[in-house]
């Protein structure tokens, strides 16, 4: 696509985003900032997680550590990660797609990209799921398996707390709630998804790369 | 084998998503304010993952399992 005509859309995205009342703008632009700083928070919440888990890394000779009965732990099953972990990336890709296809007045392609981040969001839990089911850790036998349940766990519930928030915002969508100006949810939504995405970069490369 | 083929296919998936999310964040360069900056960080770490899966895939990381 042409820079000008890239160029144009966002014009024609902003026009209508600057469209609405002064009284929407200022709450819009208050709760956008509401929705940042409890991102933030959850980053922080994250973070306590991560540095206890690389506390507890650093305080054994070895990783993944060895048992009170001598076994050696094997490492986390790397090659089903990386599918597990595209499928969320996907999902986050087909997010971005829904919010734009709203932002330029595609209701229908907004419909299809929101059903495909809902079942790749379903996609990504069952495949968590099954990894919990064939995970060579147990949640009280080490300090691995602790840690990866736990932090694998509170992500995979935000994973969770999102399918349902996305599929919320479908039926809202759907319902009229938004319009092509008035569409802060959508945004709130697809800021949420993306931040689970990310949260999952770092967790993938802490129990299964690092 | 199997493994091999998952990696495979990851590393497929990895390229699709990895593209498409670069391309995204290329269009909605110019784009100002809070919630699209936000969106464009995200969307740049959300490629750094794909970049991690690839390397993955070929044994650079993840100790070569």
């Amino acid at each position: 696509m042409a820079v000008s005509a890239i160029n144009a859309s966002h014009e024609a995205v902003h026009a209508r985003y600057e469209a609405v009342d002064s009284l929407y703008r200022e709450t819009r632009d208050i709760r956008l900032l509401g929705f940042v700083l409890f991102l933030c928070s959850d980053v922080v919440l994250f973070s306590m997680f991560i540095f206890a888990y690389l506390y507890l890394r650093n305080s054994v000779p070895n990783w993944p550590p060895i048992t009170k009965g001598g076994v050696q732990l094997p490492r986390f099953d790397v090659a089903f990660a990386c599918i597990n972990s595209c499928v969320l990336f996907g999902s986050g890709a087909t997010m971005h797609f829904a919010m734009e296809s709203w932002k330029h007045l595609n209701k229908a392609a907004f419909n299809l990209w929101m059903i495909a981040t809902i079942a790749l969001g379903i996609g990504f839990l069952s495949g968590q799921a099954y990894e919990y089911q064939h995970v060579p850790v147990t949640w009280t036998g080490s300090t691995m398996g602790a840690s990866f349940f736990t932090l694998t766990g509170m992500h995979g519930f935000h994973v969770f707390i999102g399918v349902i928030y996305l599929i919320t915002l479908y039926i809202q969508a759907n319902r009229g709630v938004y319009t092509g100006s008035k569409y802060f949810g959508l945004t709130a939504g697809t800021l949420y998804w993306h931040f689970v995405d990310v949260i999952w970069v770092a967790l993938f490369y802490l129990f299964y790369l690092m | 084998m199997a493994s091999n083929i998952e990696k495979g296919i990851a590393f497929v998936l990895a390229i699709v998503v990895g593209g498409t999310t670069s391309f995204q964040l290329y269009k909605d360069w110019g784009t100002s304010g809070l919630d699209n900056n936000v969106t464009k960080l995200l969307l740049g770490l959300m490629a750094f993952g794909c970049v991690l899966v690839i390397l993955a895939c070929f044994g650079v990381l993840g100790g070569g399992a």
